[in-house]
């Protein structure tokens, strides 16, 4: 046994780059499966519509946990191959992020008044056009606040993956707790961190919030 | 052949028949004023013109085009047949000058940059809001929206231009900002076709007058003639309803 040091702090700061890592990963291919499942919620297509408004109920239906342990366990049973736990974690929160993204976005499309669209498509622009000129500038500000909020979701979540081993904040306190059993200060400390990555988050959805309210 | 033909149209909402029949021809440069009760498909008319509804029979040509047949290319014949709508429906987070130039530099009419800015200038005279170019819709009245929104058709410099009720969202001190416009453009010899409650106009500007009753054309004519003599009942009921 060994007592909590300042060397233990700077062991779990530097986990923090594996939670940000798993940030991005969802982020980078979450957000464009979300900008997809969206736009076919939103769409002419009625196959397209039921298709996307099924997984994003299906996925929104289940806990991360679950979506953890079917990517953790599952992709080496179904690829038949053994995959580095960053590829599975990072599978099973693309999923969680394009989902939950998803629905905010389809909602903020939604928010945009057809008369946008008409207006845009009178004037013989593409329906591309009209998403990317006149309804999407529109939808991101109205789901901005929204998205902020997923986005700290999303990082205290992640601290699930210390489940399956994957050393980021929460398994490094773990660790800590264990090698100095001091559990108490150790988790304070990743709370702590949390604390300082999710607040200012909060905040700015907060601000951002109160802006397109004053702006309405 | 005129510019717009309009033969037998029908046309449902689910069960409810709104266009039950309608025949209605528009030569070039006529200005052609739709009035009738509320709920008797003036709107619905208008926008099947320009293909936003989708028809149950007969059919409607504009420039001999058919409308809505599978092969017409909707957003060709868009760029030239305009419209206008009682809401505006400006795009609140462009300028005045975006909003305008949007459409023609996505169409590749113009090139972004100065011809953009020479083309809503331009177009901003005609409605005489040359400084507001810069602003955005949020900042001006709605007779000025309305001036834009109008402005931003002419910039695709269509052959027709359609008016759904333009001037009914307008606080009444602003309509005849907006009126002046559309006078303005029909001396210029657009063709126009407008669904409006403005009587006067309609008695003074317009060429032909079509008076739609339950999903048909009840009357059309001279605009003085039908005010002076209505044929039938339900005109004259009208007419005098909104005097
Ligand atoms: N999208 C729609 N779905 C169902 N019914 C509709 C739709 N649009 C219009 N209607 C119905 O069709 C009828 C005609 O509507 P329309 O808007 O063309 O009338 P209008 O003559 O323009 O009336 P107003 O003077 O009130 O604008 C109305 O009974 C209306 O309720
Ligand atoms: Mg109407």
């Amino acid at each position: 046994m060994r007592g909590f040091t300042i060397s233990d702090v700077l062991t779990m700061l530097a986990a923090v780059q594996w939670t940000a890592t798993l940030v991005i990963l969802a982020l980078a291919f979450g957000a464009p499966l979300a900008l997809l499942l969206a736009r076919m919620c939103t769409g002419r297509s009625r196959l397209a519509r039921l298709v996307a408004t099924g997984i994003l109920q299906l996925v929104q239906g289940v806990p991360v946990l679950g979506l953890l342990m079917f990517f953790y366990f599952g992709m080496p049973v179904f690829l038949g191959i053994k995959v580095p736990a960053l590829v599975s974690v990072g599978a099973a929160f693309t999923i969680f992020t394009a989902a939950f993204l998803g629905e905010i976005w389809r909602g903020g499309i939604q928010a945009v008044h057809v008369a946008q669209g008409e207006a845009a498509a009178c004037l013989g622009l593409t329906r591309w056009q009209t998403f990317r000129h006149v309804v999407a500038p529109q939808a991101f500000s109205i789901a901005l606040p929204a998205t902020v909020g997923f986005l700290v979701q999303l990082i205290k979540n992640t601290s699930l993956a210390s489940v399956v081993g994957f050393v980021e904040l929460a398994r490094a306190g773990q660790l800590a707790s264990a090698a100095t059993f001091q559990p108490l200060l150790s988790y304070a400390c990743v709370a702590a961190i949390y604390f300082a990555l999710c607040f200012p988050l909060t905040l700015w959805s907060r601000s951002l919030e109160d802006k397109l309210n004053g702006a309405r | 052949m005129a510019l717009v033909e309009i033969s037998n149209v029908h046309k449902s909402f689910g069960e409810v028949e709104v266009l039950r029949g309608i025949d209605l021809a528009v030569e070039k440069g006529e200005i052609v004023t739709i009035i009738g009760r509320s709920g008797s498909g003036k709107s619905t008319l208008l926008r099947c013109i320009n293909g936003l509804e989708q028809i149950n029979g007969g059919e409607i040509r504009v420039a001999g085009e058919q409308v809505h047949s599978r092969s017409t290319d909707l957003r060709k014949l868009r760029e030239h047949v305009g419209i206008v709508f009682q809401q505006f429906n400006l795009f609140p987070h462009m300028t005045v000058e975006r909003n305008i130039t949007l459409a023609p530099v996505l169409t590749g009419k113009i090139t972004k940059g100065a011809a953009a800015r020479e083309l809503a200038l331009k177009v901003l005279a005609q409605v005489g809001l040359e400084e507001k170019v810069d602003a955005y819709p949020g900042q001006l009245s709605g007779g000025q929206q309305q001036r834009v929104a109008i402005a931003r058709c002419l910039a695709m410099s269509p052959d027709l231009m359609l008016f759904d009720e333009v001037t009914s969202a307008l606080d009444p001190e602003l309509v005849g900002e907006v009126l002046k416009v559309m006078e303005d453009l029909a001396t210029q010899g657009m063709t126009m076709i407008l669904v409006t409650h403005e009587m006067n106009f309609a008695r003074n500007v317009a060429s032909k007058l079509v008076f739609m009753h339950a999903g048909m054309v009840h009357e059309e004519g001279r605009p003085a003639d039908l005010f002076a003599n209505p044929a039938t009942p339900e005109l004259a009921n009208f007419i005098s309803s909104v005097r």
